[in-house]
């Protein structure tokens, strides 16, 4: 049985690193699905055929004439070599790829620093710095809702600097107080310390890490290897779920991001926008994937590598 | 022990009926305003006080309650009960199925969520919008998060070994998945998930009622003769900007809290032995 | 000669860059109700569109706003010729597009064929395919446009914005052009559509003087925080405020209300095709069960009685200051709930439990309002949907989007979504309202929410449109008044004044109808 386990170790990250590489083109994929159920199409929003003749000639033009899978692999050809299309709503007439360069570093940054909060209450919790005490403050705060902080912090932006809220130091403001939103609302921190140091604390009552505590060793390296899968799983939950949310902060701030790309976007079924801003997330998502099969793929080195248990003779 | 477990999970129900129950008497429709009660605290208007249209605060309450109580609930169950699915596929050793569902489960976790919510919310005819759907639609995307730490758990366990291993002590089969895994380890787990996505999903209506305002919609989440708890924190969150409404804030994030009390409540109940 | 023409090019582009530095160095930052979707005047869907487009365009003919008279600043003669299905138009010679190049005659044949080539797939282009035929350059600087038939108001009929020949490739002009975020115009200020602002650039011009250097749009936020920043001085305007903060704007000494004419009046629109309002009792009741003074008291908080309100109930489909308002037809201020039940009763409806029935089926009315007039008449829906409760009909109310609005709502196609949808238009100086109430048919009544259908309304209309005379034309629309008032297709509410809110440093704020740029080359701020 041992056995088995030892060479099944490289199913889970061979499927994370396979869903990783698929990811840019499967996801596009199904959300052109998705958007291409709503009601209506772009066409018939900008000249609808009950006051406009040119419905049928624009949705050739876009594509849209031919089902979702010839608008799909068209986009698809076209995204190969690197060209996004124009927005055809959100903003007519703009190509797609200056907005989606100038959405991936806001989101990244975004969430790169909610994700830092994260997972420095992560880390505190592992190691006690955090004491279990902190936890009812952090999930006090938590309590608030994401889009409630955002909303505060755009009304103290917009005040303060009014029409400059678009320049460059004021977009420095609204990523970093954004991030507070992400990394304190909606329990996201209360979350992560929480629920780090359940897996941290179900581990020390192990007898392994009790006997690893009484050869003088630490806790943190004797469970680490054991709880980084489930650790690294929930990273990886929290982070998407600071996707999400990256949504909700970045239209309430007005932050140019992925997320208030996706949500304008959609609602305006601007599909190009929509589809380019699906494929800078997919290549967001893709790479926790990465990062989750490395963690495993180092655990199960590391776990191969750690000296043999030897049989007791009888 | 096993006393305060079950005490605790009575809390947990107790909790849960506190913001859910409620929902079922909220009125269909808010009275008219009252100009002259504009933002009247909870003094002059019991229990909660008044908007900015002098409408009783309650009537929010209320109408909230109905809008994400069972949603919620059923989301939480739904994504507990997707995590002891993942958790026994890794016990029992699937191997393809596993394999399968693992891969579903990448993509599922990987799509751009409000963007497969909303969509869902759009598609919904306008007389059934409600959080429902959305609320399953968020359940089935966190439910890779959760299986995967099911598994997780499954797996330090040993997996199949750890099945084979209580067989050989005279366990039957189903005893051990349904104790031994699902009862003992599995639990404090999929509760906490659950937990948690019932957290999401309230918090996710928020956002989504607001997000609906925001941008000139009809409501996303539920039908426009109703106001949800986002209204009330909408108001709420004025107070940065000098309006009296720390009543509608407190209301607001006191909701909230019995939610999030329920989860925790739940969380504490799964974990003690 | 051609290195010369170069050179001249060369020094007329680089003159007109340096003119846009020439001005004062301030931005002048304002609140617009949302962003423009287009800055491409044919795609213009929304206010916002139509007022941006002032600023980077120049209509060939438009109203004064302090005259009322027709001028024109790119035209210096016109004539009308072939027996008048057409008019020569002699342009002025020193114009230049904000580029450099020079505007020509061809520019204007070219907007004319842009709009009629079936490429350009435009509702706004669509309406003009009704009204020319084509269009002929005679020369460097005029041009012939050709109408389908003889107006007698032919001038009336240009007040569209002319694009410029050279940035097209041929003469159709999709959506996604470029020119719909980076557009030339002639007009006093270039702009760029950002995903969060527009910003544009003023630019001087033969014809154009703007003394604002750069202007700023940006989308309006919660009304609060728009007047705490306007308070702030973050920014200097608010294009238009919800009545509920204009009490602290108009206290402060910073800033002032400034009224903005969009001739805008509210209504309801009743669906005639459902079998329980196909009766016109049964919409005159509704209309009688409305309390438009409570309405306006609880949503607009205008106080019975009180002096200049901003908000005046109307009987009819125009404002009282319109000459085409009919004064003989008395505006019902109050509810009369014993009339509405007679009239209830004598059509049929029985009264059950309290609730109204139709041929033994409960009444429940499915109530639409677009979402985005909940800022300036807060919670009108459901104050309407209280009303209509109290008088026992059972109702459900919805919120609808712009684009629902526009692409079903407009188009007649929310018959089966709803009974009444709560709605306001808005004109400019020409209040011509035949799209809204003609039988949709043959390109007419594109505007009819409900699909209304009457042949007497049907030939008022046509009154109008062959009207040679202002008399004539508001006879006509004197008679419409009254008809309308008694068929009621639409139970008519009331005008809402739009206000907008300036700080005291912007002076000279001339303020067009419906268009609001117009006059910007008068406005001063800061230097």
């Amino acid at each position: 049985m041992a056995a088995d386990g030892a060479r099944q170790w490289w199913i889970r990250p061979a499927i994370r690193l396979g869903a990783a590489a698929l990811l840019p083109v499967a996801v596009p994929a199904v959300i052109t699905g998705l958007i291409w159920a709503l009601p209506g199409d772009p066409a018939s929003l900008i000249c609808p055929p009950e006051i406009c003749s040119g419905t049928e000639q624009l949705a050739a033009r876009w594509n849209l004439d031919q089902g979702p899978v010839h608008f799909f692999l068209s986009w698809l050809s076209d995204a190969a070599s690197g060209d996004f299309g124009k927005s055809w709503r959100i903003q007519q007439g703009s190509p797609v790829t200056p907005l989606l360069l100038t959405a991936i570093p806001h989101t990244a940054a975004l969430v790169g620093l909610a994700l830092s909060l994260l997972l420095a209450g992560a880390l505190g919790a592992a190691t006690r710095v955090l004491p279990a005490r902190a936890d009812s403050l952090l999930s006090a705060v938590g309590l608030i809702p994401t889009v409630v902080m955002s909303l505060a912090a755009a009304a103290a932006v917009s005040i303060n600097y009014g029409a400059s809220a678009f320049d460059a130091e004021a977009v420095r403001v609204k990523i970093l107080l954004g991030a507070l939103a992400l990394g304190l609302a909606d329990s996201a921190l209360a979350g992560a310390a929480r629920g780090v140091r359940s897996i941290f604390e179900s581990e020390r009552q192990r007898r392994y890490v009790q006997m690893g505590i009484l050869r003088g060793e630490g806790v943190l390296s004797n469970a680490w290897p054991n709880a980084a899968p489930a650790i690294a799983g929930q990273m990886r939950a929290r982070t998407l779920h600071l996707l999400s949310g990256a949504v909700v902060v970045e239209v309430v701030l007005q932050i140019e991001g992925l997320g208030d790309l996706l949500w304008s976007g959609t609602l305006a079924q601007d599909f190009g926008v929509v589809l380019a801003a699906t494929f800078g997330f997919a290549l967001l998502s893709g790479s926790l994937l990465l990062a989750q099969a490395a963690v495993e793929i180092a655990v199960a080195m590391h776990v191969r590598r750690s000296p043999p248990v030897r049989e007791v003779a009888a | 022990m096993t006393r305060g477990r079950w005490l605790l999970a009575l809390l947990a129900l107790v909790f849960a009926a506190s913001w859910v129950v409620p929902g079922f008497f909220a009125e269909p429709h808010l009275p008219d305003p009252d100009l002259m009660k504009r933002l009247a605290p909870p003094s002059e208007m019991p229990p909660f006080g008044a908007d900015d249209r002098g409408r009783p605060l309650l009537n929010y309450a209320l109408q909230g309650a109905q809008v994400v109580g069972i949603p919620a609930l059923v989301a939480g169950l739904l994504v507990a009960l997707l995590g002891v699915v993942g958790g026994l596929l890794a016990t029992v050793g699937g191997g393809r199925v596993e394999g399968a569902v693992a891969a579903v489960g990448e993509l599922l976790g990987a799509l751009p969520r409000m963007v497969v919510v909303l969509v869902v919310a759009l598609l919904v005819p306008r007389d059934a919008r409600g959080l429902m759907p959305i609320a399953l639609t968020w359940a089935i995307l966190a439910a890779p998060g959760a299986m995967d730490e099911a598994a997780a758990v499954a797996g330090r366990l040993g997996g199949a070994a750890f099945v084979e291993a209580l067989r050989a002590h005279g366990f039957s089969r189903s005893r051990i998945l349904l104790y031994h895994v699902v009862g003992l380890n599995l639990r404090p787990v999929v509760v906490r998930q659950g937990a948690e996505t019932m957290m999401q999903v309230v918090f996710l209506e928020i956002a989504l009622s607001y997000l609906a305002i925001a941008e000139r919609q009809g409501s996303f989440t539920h039908s426009d003769d109703i106001h949800s708890w986002a209204s009330l924190l909408d108001l709420g969150y004025k107070v940065v900007l000098d309006l009296p409404s720390w009543h509608a804030l407190g209301l607001g994030l006191g909701l909230i809290a019995m939610v999030a009390v329920t989860a925790v409540t739940a969380s504490a109940a799964a974990r003690a032995r | 000669m051609s290195k010369t023409r170069n050179w001249k090019r060369l020094i007329t582009g680089a003159l007109v860059g340096l003119s846009a530095l020439a001005t004062c160095g301030s931005t002048l930052s304002f609140y617009e109700e949302s962003l423009p979707t287009t800055l491409n005047p044919l795609y213009a869907a929304s206010m916002v569109d139509h007022r941006v487009n002032e600023l980077v365009f120049d209509r060939l003919y438009y109203h004064d706003p302090i005259t009322n008279e027709l001028a024109s600043r790119l035209v210096t003669q016109w004539e009308l010729v072939e027996q008048g299905k057409a008019v020569r138009l002699t342009l002025r010679k020193d114009i230049k597009w904000q580029d450099g190049k020079n505007f020509r005659a061809d520019d204007v044949c070219f907007t004319v064929r842009a709009m009629l080539d079936p490429g350009t797939t435009s509702p706004i282009a669509e309406g003009y395919r009704s009204v020319f035929t084509g269009c002929e350059v005679e020369g460097k600087d005029q041009a012939i446009v050709r109408f389908t038939k003889i107006f007698h108001n032919p001038l009336n009929r240009l007040g569209f914005y002319v694009l410029p020949q050279h940035r097209f490739d041929g003469d159709a002009v999709p959506p996604d052009h470029d020119f719909s975020s980076h557009p030339t115009g002639t007009g006093p200020a270039s702009g760029n559509l950002g995903s969060k602002q527009v910003n544009f650039q003023g630019i001087q011009n033969s014809h154009h003087q703007p003394s604002i250097a750069q202007l700023s749009l940006l989308e309006a936020q919660d009304p609060l925080v728009q007047v705490k920043t306007l308070l702030n001085n973050g920014v200097q305007g608010i294009i238009a405020v919800p009545p509920p903060y204009r009490a602290e704007v108009s206290t402060s000494d910073d800033m002032s209300l400034k009224g903005y004419d969009l001739r805008s009046w509210w209504f309801i629109a009743a669906d005639q095709t459902k079998p329980f309002l196909k009766d016109k009792k049964v919409r005159q009741a509704i209309n009688l069960l409305l309390d438009r003074t409570d309405l306006r008291q609880l949503s607009i908080g205008v106080k019975p009685g009180e002096q200049n309100s901003p908000c005046e109930f109307i009987s009819g489909p125009f404002v009282q200051a319109s000459p085409y308002y009919n004064h003989d037809v008395p505006v019902s201020a109050r509810s009369d709930k014993d009339r509405a039940l007679a009239l209830l009763t004598e059509a049929g409806l029985t009264d059950v439990g309290g609730r109204w029935h139709y041929n033994g089926a409960p009444i429940t009315l499915r109530i639409g309002m677009k979402a985005a007039l909940d800022n300036e008449a807060p919670d009108l829906l459901s104050q309407i949907g209280n009303q209509l409760g109290q008088a026992g009909f059972d109702r459900q109310t919805y919120k609808l989007s712009e684009d629902e609005w526009n692409t079903q709502a407009i188009t007649g196609q929310l018959s089966e979504n709803y009974d009444l949808l709560i709605g306001k238009w808005s004109f400019g100086l020409v209040e011509d309202v035949n799209a809204l109430f003609h039988t949709r048919r043959d390109g007419r009544g594109s505007k009819n929410i409900f699909n209304y259908s009457n042949p007497q309304v049907d030939a008022l209309l046509a009154q109008y449109e062959s009207a040679k005379t202002d008399t004539q034309a508001r006879d006509a629309y004197h008679k419409l008044h009254s008809m309308l008032a008694e068929d009621l297709p639409y139970l008519f509410l009331w005008k809402l004044d739009t206000k907008s809110a300036w700080r005291t440093d912007v002076r000279g704020t001339t303020i067009a109808p419906y268009y609001y740029w117009t006059e910007i080359d008068n406005w001063k701020y800061g230097g």
